[in-house]
């Protein structure tokens, strides 16, 4: 049977699924581009206008590039910081020889605690932050946002732990390697595709977080999410000026993930030499 | 060795007894009082179970409670099989794939008030999107978000279409992650891409699938952002989900002693359903 | 969630501007430089003409105001943990009528008189239907209690209308029910336009705020009398029933077959894009109308108070919101709040909230000339309108009310029960809650 067949089918069902993950975002992009009337009366054809991102970004009543800047800062804290703390333990968790009742409550306790919707933390979580003067600052937010992506990210990177040869990293021991050493240079390159995926999630998911963040922040701490929240009004919803600052919001992300692509191209090469 | 057991496991513990585990024993404490503000100050009077008591007859939350596995079944089982689906056939291909792996991570990226807002007007039965295309293949306009029959099922939709990619990314970083050894010998075996599959992937994959599973389970039992946008959990109660009505309880009524009670006892439900789900997942997994 | 107690918090040093009280003719000599403060507001369509009066109010006086501007969802959140917690974030907190009970049982504002026991309602003011004042001890909104906060937007539905259409079919304004039904049904041409779109979906305060002027328009109510502290509940009369028969068949025959799923937003859209010949939707969309950028309808809407039945008068519920001193401040930036607050309420600060395109809370703006232009043709409807105003509920349990409404009128709009049965049902579920928070409360006989 010829090889083009098969690999045919798989671009063509690719492409189609691209096609529909592409029509509501390229729509989303290009709604901030239009005008209010335009986009509810559906049109198809239109001439694009720049006021919704000039509103955006410089109008009087907008803080969006502060916004911009302190969602990079909460983002990026709060991913190296999860990432660390939970590659770290759940390293710790699979290899150094801790009794199975403690990494099965723990995980199992982390799951549990991922279930709980974060308004119902934000409220306890500002009480904490006022109390000890903390609800102005970044710190409040950025601690916060590392616990809610704390579970995932531990067991996800307890996956990725796991499937590291114990025979290298003991290997490596007998030559006398500390611990320090085994992590950087045997676990940390066989988990990057995980920890590149895992990382693009955490950053994504403290972007976009919204509940805690309006609990946690003032006019000069808040996020993103908070001030797209804003175009939803008690009673309209300025879509055009939403989709622009949406459009603005992915951007971050997005580059993430292309400087995350050839991360995880390295980190395979790597496991095929081994 | 101890201080590197401790050294490595400490941090996350540390910041899980102190940032989680107080706002969950507020949480349970709160759940046995009622709660009422004088003057600036708040009194908890105590209502022993009272506050569970009266959980079963809140007719939201039995609507909540049906809606929400509907939801959840539907939701992430679409999600693992298309991201499955995906990151296989991604896989396979090498030209292209840092391109297709960018466009089908997009939908993750869009904050959740936005694609509900957007979404929102795409369904919308006059003006929207969805119906402008139906209408090109000369179908019926629907009110897809104001119908009883295609609410809920709308809403699935636009779930699966916003989570795909996270089910996709993990399960592909996974695939990527196999070793390639097995793979070598099926080949000189002379094995079928489907047994390929069974036989290999499958059980390699079985811990990335659980666990994308279980987290995408616990995330979708906390969905809100896209039914307080599309549907407010409407029309009537069809697309009432549980954590929609701890919302209402919640924080809309203040009702925080009753609101607790129903927080809790969605952990608890959850925490039943999840092990239920691993047991099983288990079972087949030794099986295997 | 328990209060806890924290350490005397370092207050952010203000910019305290040089003492220049310039010609101030309203405020008394003896204010001029106050504390700064900072007033927590929601992003609106009226908040730039409030930001506008604050800028004025800054300029005006000398005195320094932060404004901490937050999304509606989340809004009361945001003021209730300021309020609960030992040391507040906001003075002024901008309430709106779904939380405003809320905040005065709690005792979490203070008294406008009691901060400043001079202070004085202008006489111009509007009201809205009393909410400005409440009474502790009876826990009544009545003039005889104390004057808790001060109107900041005096949001209310009116009727927009086609005003080109009108003139086309030379019709009039609609005074009465029957009048509005009789010319929605003569402007209903389907699916092209609708005769009228009603907010008939299940929301936060959707279905049951689109029904207010229906139910208090002809006559109905909630509760008896509230004033009084008089809570039985009258939702199952039989004007009750008349109010919400009316509003499904006007539905059914000239308004949008999928009312029931019909939101503000939906409103919004079927207006600008010349959709439906009628929409009773709150005034602070006015300003969408005539925008060419938002609207395809520009110039051809007009507007007048929602109709009424013979014999009553216009009731269109009360969506506003008041200007409220949080308690848990300290005193000099109480003192600095009040002050920002008697400033709102003159003459000049009302104008520039009008000309910025905010909806005034005093009547001397309603007979100024700017009334007569045709940009503020929805003034005339508005001075009319807002004396009638109504607060449908004084009490901060309102909050659980209002699901019950929502999720009945919903199914009763839907067609899954008919009116006496949803009307019933939805009093016996009131009546439930009221007698749980132990108000003065009774139900009537069944409906038939």
């Amino acid at each position: 049977m010829s090889r083009l067949w098969p690999r045919l089918f798989t671009h063509a069902a690719l492409i189609a699924v691209g096609a529909i993950i592409l029509v509501p975002v390229i729509w989303v992009v290009t709604a901030g581009f239009r005008t209010q009337i335009s986009l509810l009366t559906g049109q198809f054809l239109f001439a694009p206008v720049l006021a919704n991102f000039t509103e955006v970004l410089f109008s009087k009543t907008s803080d969006f590039l502060v916004n911009y800047r302190n969602s990079m800062i909460v983002g990026s804290a709060s991913t190296v910081l999860c990432l660390t703390v939970a590659t770290l333990a759940a390293w710790s968790l699979a290899r150094l020889g801790w009794p199975r009742w403690v990494v099965h409550v723990f995980l199992g306790w982390a799951l549990l605690f991922q279930m709980l919707p974060p308004l119902a933390l934000a409220g306890a979580w500002y009480t904490l932050s006022r109390a000890v003067g903390l609800d102005n600052s970044f710190v409040g937010l950025i601690l916060a946002h590392t616990v809610l992506n704390l579970p995932m990210a531990l067991w996800l990177m307890g996956v990725f732990v796991r499937e590291v040869p114990l025979e290298l990293e003991e290997a490596a021991r007998i030559d006398g390697a500390s611990t320090f050493t085994v992590l950087r240079h045997i676990v940390l390159p066989l988990v990057a595709p995980g920890l590149a995926a895992c990382a693009i999630l955490t950053f994504v998911f403290s972007w976009n977080e919204f509940a805690v963040a309006l609990n946690l922040t003032m006019k000069q701490t808040a996020t993103v999410p908070v001030a797209i929240a804003k175009f939803a009004q008690d009673f309209e919803i300025r879509y055009t000026q939403m989709a622009a600052a949406a459009g603005l919001s992915i951007l971050p992300a997005l580059v993430l993930l292309l400087i995350g692509q050839r991360f995880i191209v390295r980190g395979l090469t790597q496991g095929a030499v081994k | 060795m101890r201080l590197s057991r401790w050294a490595t496991f400490g941090p996350a513990l540390l910041l899980m007894l102190v940032l989680g585990v107080l706002p969950l024993a507020n949480l349970f404490y709160t759940s046995f009082h009622t709660v009422t503000w004088a003057a600036g100050k708040a009194t908890f009077t105590p209502a022993g179970i009272g506050n569970y008591l009266a959980l079963p007859a809140d007719p939201l939350l039995r609507a909540g409670f049906f809606n929400t596995i509907v939801f959840a079944v539907g939701a992430v089982g679409g999600q693992m099989v298309l991201g499955f689906g995906l990151a296989l056939l991604c896989s396979r291909v090498t030209r292209g794939r840092v391109l297709y792996r960018a466009v089908f991570i997009l939908p993750i990226l869009i904050p959740g008030i936005v694609i509900g807002a957007i979404w929102k007007l795409m369904l919308n039965f006059d003006f929207g999107l969805v119906n402008q295309i139906t209408d090109l293949v000369g179908m019926d306009p629907r009110n897809w978000l104001g119908d009883r029959q295609t609410a809920l099922a709308s809403v699935i939709a636009v779930d699966i279409w916003h989570w795909t990619p996270f089910c996709f990314l993990l399960l592909l970083a996974g695939l990527e992650s196999l070793p390639q050894d097995p793979y070598e010998a099926a080949k000189i075996d002379g094995a079928s891409w489907w047994q390929e599959l069974r036989y290999i992937t499958l059980p390699l994959m079985a811990p990335a699938i659980l666990v994308t599973f279980a987290f995408r389970l616990v995330i979708a039992f906390k969905v809100f952002d896209e039914i307080y946008l599309l549907t407010g959990g409407g029309p009537v109660t069809a697309t009432e989900v549980l954590s929609f009505t701890l919302f209402q309880r919640l924080f809309t009524e203040d009702r925080e002693g009753y609101g607790s009670a129903m927080a809790v006892a969605i952990i608890f439900l959850c925490s039943l359903l999840l092990v239920v789900a691993v047991s099983v997942g288990r079972r087949s997994e030794r099986a295997a | 969630m328990t209060s806890k107690r924290i350490t005397r918090r370092q207050t952010v040093a203000g910019m305290t501007a040089a003492a220049g009280a310039l010609g101030l003719p309203m405020i008394g000599a003896a204010q001029g430089k106050v504390s700064p403060i900072t007033i927590v507001v929601n992003q609106s369509p009226w908040f730039d003409s409030f930001r506008k009066t604050v800028e004025a109010y800054e300029k005006e006086s000398g005195n320094k105001v932060e404004l901490d501007v937050n999304p509606f969802a989340g809004s009361l959140e945001k003021q209730r943990n300021s309020v609960r917690a030992a040391k507040g974030q906001y003075d002024v907190l901008i309430m709106n009528s779904g939380w405003f009970a809320e905040m005065y049982f709690g005792g979490f504002v203070e008294a406008l008189s009691d901060i400043d026991p001079g202070f004085k309602l202008d006489k111009d003011i509007f009201t809205l239907n009393d909410t400005v004042y409440f009474d502790p001890v009876k826990k009544t909104m009545t003039p005889s209690g104390k004057l808790m906060s001060m109107p900041i937007s005096p949001l209310i539905p009116v009727l927009y209308y086609r005003g080109d259409l009108y003139k086309q079919t030379g019709l009039k304004a609609p005074d009465t029910f029957a009048e509005l039904e009789d010319n929605a049904k003569k402007l209903n041409k389907p699916p092209r336009m609708y005769g009228i779109v009603q907010r008939g979906a299940r929301g936060p305060a959707t279905v049951s705020f689109d029904f207010y002027p229906y139910l208090y328009g002809f006559g109905g109510s909630l509760f008896k009398d509230q004033a009084a502290g008089d809570y039985t509940v009258t939702l199952n009369s039989e004007l009750g029933r008349t109010a919400l028969d009316y509003y499904i068949r006007l539905a059914k025959e000239a308004g949008h077959p999928k009312t029931a799923a019909m939101d503000q937003a939906d409103l919004i859209q079927n207006m600008v894009t010349g959709k439906t010949a009628h929409v009773m939707m709150v005034i602070s969309a006015w300003s969408q109308m005539d925008d060419p950028n938002k609207s395809a309808v520009v110039g051809k809407v007009d507007f007048a108070p929602t109709p009424h039945a013979p014999g009553h008068s216009t009731a269109p519920g009360l969506g506003h919101w008041l200007g409220g001193v949080a308690r848990n401040v300290p005193d000099e930036r109480k003192r600095g709040a009040v002050e920002f607050l008697r400033w709102y309420q003159t003459k000049a600060a009302q104008m520039v909230t009008a000309e910025a395109g905010g909806i005034p809370v005093s009547a001397a703006i309603y007979r100024e000339p700017l009334a007569q232009e045709p940009r503020f043709r929805w003034m005339k409807a508005i001075a009319e309108s807002l004396p009638h105003a109504v607060s449908t509920m004084n009490f901060p349990e309102a909050s659980e009310v209002i699901p019950i409404l929502e999720l009945g009128l919903n199914q009763a709009i839907a067609g899954e029960t008919n009116s006496v049965a949803a009307l019933n049902s939805m009093a016996d579920q009131i009546h439930a809650v009221m007698a749980k928070y132990k108000y003065n409360t009774g139900v009537l006989p069944k409906l038939k």
